[in-house]
């Protein structure tokens, strides 16, 4: 009886375990080996890495991408920070509006959205054409552009790490920040004693969370970036477009490590308990 | 005068709310904020801290209008219904966090929060974080976080609630030694008549956002001027007039006699209990049930379905 018991729930999880191995350990380890085969002198080594590294065309890239997840990375959460404070503290008609609507861009399908915007920031877009009524020809230069990129994620992260911050945030008593205000803290200080304290590590989660899928996007820069340089998702299409998959697997391996940084940053922060909430 | 409050109303959207409020403070007073659930105390209370504007009237403390100053101009200091010790700082860091900001120096600093620790006797867990105290220590430590302002007036939203029935009593002895060594004006509030009728100097019974009455424990005992504070005050035997008022007695001051003694009102005993050094003995009389306190020795000589009659020392009359 009791063996049975003890192999049960292995048994129980085999399907799953199964399933996962099949569908991500597999293609992973298989795209790990992929990105060791070198193609020119055969064989297996780093060929398919330095190809990345000393070709200036693919640094840039690679730089480019860091550059824009962690501009957006910085500004969604500033943006998002602001907003839940403001969502959280705010008791007006606005605010409670704007609590319902701000996570609506989560519900736009992000091909439609990204067309959305494209049609207002072009240079002949709508902005474009309102500045035309009050007799301007205001260009924002944003297409085929690193601004125009951050712009998009920027959509689409906000309402993210706004949910995520918020619900920080409601966790905070009412009576702890009135408590506050009651020993003549201003609102500087209770923001950096008891909110920032308090919400640290849920920031950092949607900072990490932001930075991870970002990373990899694809659809953005593919319909609004310019031909150069890349975004490293969409040198990855152009790659297996053309049939240079070695190179490919090499440009995914990379992109993992990077998310696994960030990632491993998200287990710390969620493994560490501050001494306050043992027992909370 | 310490804290005047004129004719001070605030109403929320759904129309609950303060009406009408007066009240006149002396220093070193400690007056208490009586009512049933969702009378209208800890409206009372947040806008005396600023904690929410008023619709109309007056807040003055020293002769000063304050009502338009928010929490951090007011000299005063709330402990709140709710804990509200910040849960990342220890017991130490929540007491200090306030007198940081006074710039008060370190080491008188360290020698006032031990004191104050030891006067709440909650020394031992300095170093403890919040949650790691049962909600009694907790609302002990939030007193202590507020005395240590040496506000001007002290504001209590029910701060013994969460303590059983003996730290209770032990604790609301120590708040009025507090008070009366420091001399501080304190407003209280709480549900309990008898903490009410323990600590106060003065007793402000509460009614559905508007006061029913003002006045000193014995007063509020023994002229309630109306029904309700009867009711809320106290035990009390309401009987039906032939005009229509109400007859309302207590149970100390309803006298009984044998049978045939020349009063109006007879009844049939029906249950008697000892309690102590008195005897609470239930009679039925008409359709209502009056109790009586009667001195055991005299309570001897009834025995249950003995028919009596009775006759009041004091009453009142309400319409
Ligand atoms: N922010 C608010 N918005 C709307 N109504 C409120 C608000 N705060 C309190 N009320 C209402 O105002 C009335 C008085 O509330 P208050 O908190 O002052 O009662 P209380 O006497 O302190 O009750 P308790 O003994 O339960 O603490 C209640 O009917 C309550 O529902
Ligand atoms: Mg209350």
């Amino acid at each position: 009886m009791e063996k049975e018991n003890k192999v049960l729930p292995y048994l129980m999880m085999l399907p799953s375990i199964l399933l996962m191995s099949l569908v991500v350990i597999y293609p992973i380890i298989m795209g790990v080996i992929t990105s060791f085969q070198q193609q020119e002198s055969g064989g297996y080594g780093f060929e398919n890495y330095r190809y990345f590294f000393e070709n200036d065309y693919h640094t840039t890239g690679i730089w480019y991408t860091l550059k824009i997840v962690v501009i957006t990375v910085v500004a969604a959460i500033a943006i998002s920070y602001l907003l839940a404070i403001f969502l959280r503290f705010s008791n007006t008609p606005i605010s409670r509006l704007m609590g319902k609507l701000y996570i609506l861009p989560r519900f736009i399908p992000a091909l439609v959205a990204v067309n959305g915007m494209i049609t207002v920031i072009r240079d002949s877009g709508l902005i474009n054409r309102i500045s035309q009524v009050f007799g301007y020809n205001l260009h924002l230069n944003m297409m085929y552009d690193e601004k125009g990129i951050i712009l998009m994620n920027l959509w689409f992260n906000i309402p993210f790490a706004t949910m995520m911050i918020s619900a920080a945030l409601s966790a905070i008593n009412d009576s702890e920040v009135e408590a506050m205000r009651d020993v003549s803290a201003s609102k500087t200080m209770i923001f950096t004693n008891l909110i920032l304290p308090l919400t640290y590590r849920d920031v950092f989660v949607a900072a990490t969370f932001i930075f991870m899928s970002n990373i990899s996007s694809f659809t953005t820069p593919y319909l609004m970036g310019a031909t150069y340089p890349k975004m490293m998702g969409v040198t990855l299409f152009d790659l297996y477009n053309n049939f240079h998959y070695g190179r490919a697997a090499a440009l995914s391996v990379i992109m993992f490590l990077f998310s696994s940084v960030a990632a491993s940053i998200y287990i710390y922060i969620n493994m560490r308990k501050d001494k306050w909430e043992v027992g909370r | 005068m310490k804290l005047q409050v004129k004719n001070v109303e605030k109403l929320y959207g759904n129309g609950d709310g303060i009406r009408d409020i007066n009240l006149d403070i002396e220093e070193g007073e400690l007056l208490t904020l009586l009512g049933p659930s969702g009378c209208g105390k800890s409206t009372i209370l947040r806008t005396l801290g600023g904690f929410i504007s008023i619709d109309k009237g007056q807040i003055l403390i020293d002769g000063k209008e304050v009502h338009n100053l928010p929490p951090e101009k007011r000299s005063t200091a709330m402990v709140f219904q709710s804990y509200n010790l910040w849960p990342h700082m220890t017991i130490f860091e929540n007491l200090a966090f306030g007198l940081k900001i006074k710039k008060v120096p370190k080491a008188e600093m360290s020698k006032r929060i031990e004191n104050m620790l030891k006067l709440v006797g909650m020394i031992d867990h300095i170093k403890k974080y919040p949650t790691q105290l049962s909600g009694g220590q907790q609302q002990r430590i939030a007193i202590a976080r507020a005395l240590l302002l040496e506000p001007t007036v002290l504001l209590l939203d029910e701060p013994f609630s969460a303590l059983d029935a003996k730290i209770r009593v032990q604790m609301r002895e120590e708040l009025k030694q507090i008070q009366q060594s420091l001399n501080m004006t304190v407003v209280f509030v709480t549900h309990d008549q008898e903490e009410a009728m323990a600590v106060s100097d003065r007793i402000v019974v509460m009614n559905k956002g508007v006061i029913e009455q003002i006045g000193s424990p014995t007063e509020i005992y023994d002229n309630p001027t109306t029904r309700y504070v009867a009711t809320f005050i106290g035990e009390m035997n309401f009987l039906k007039n032939t005009d229509g008022t109400t007859l309302a007695v207590r149970p100390e001051d309803v006298v009984i006699n044998a049978d045939n003694a020349d009063t109006s009102i007879e009844g049939i005993i029906k249950t008697i209990m000892i309690l102590g050094h008195y005897t609470s003995i239930s009679m039925e009389v008409g359709d209502t049930t009056v109790h009586a306190y009667v001195p055991r020795l005299k309570a001897n000589k009834f025995s249950i379905n003995d028919k009596v009659s009775i006759s009041f020392i004091k009453y009142y009359t309400y319409n």
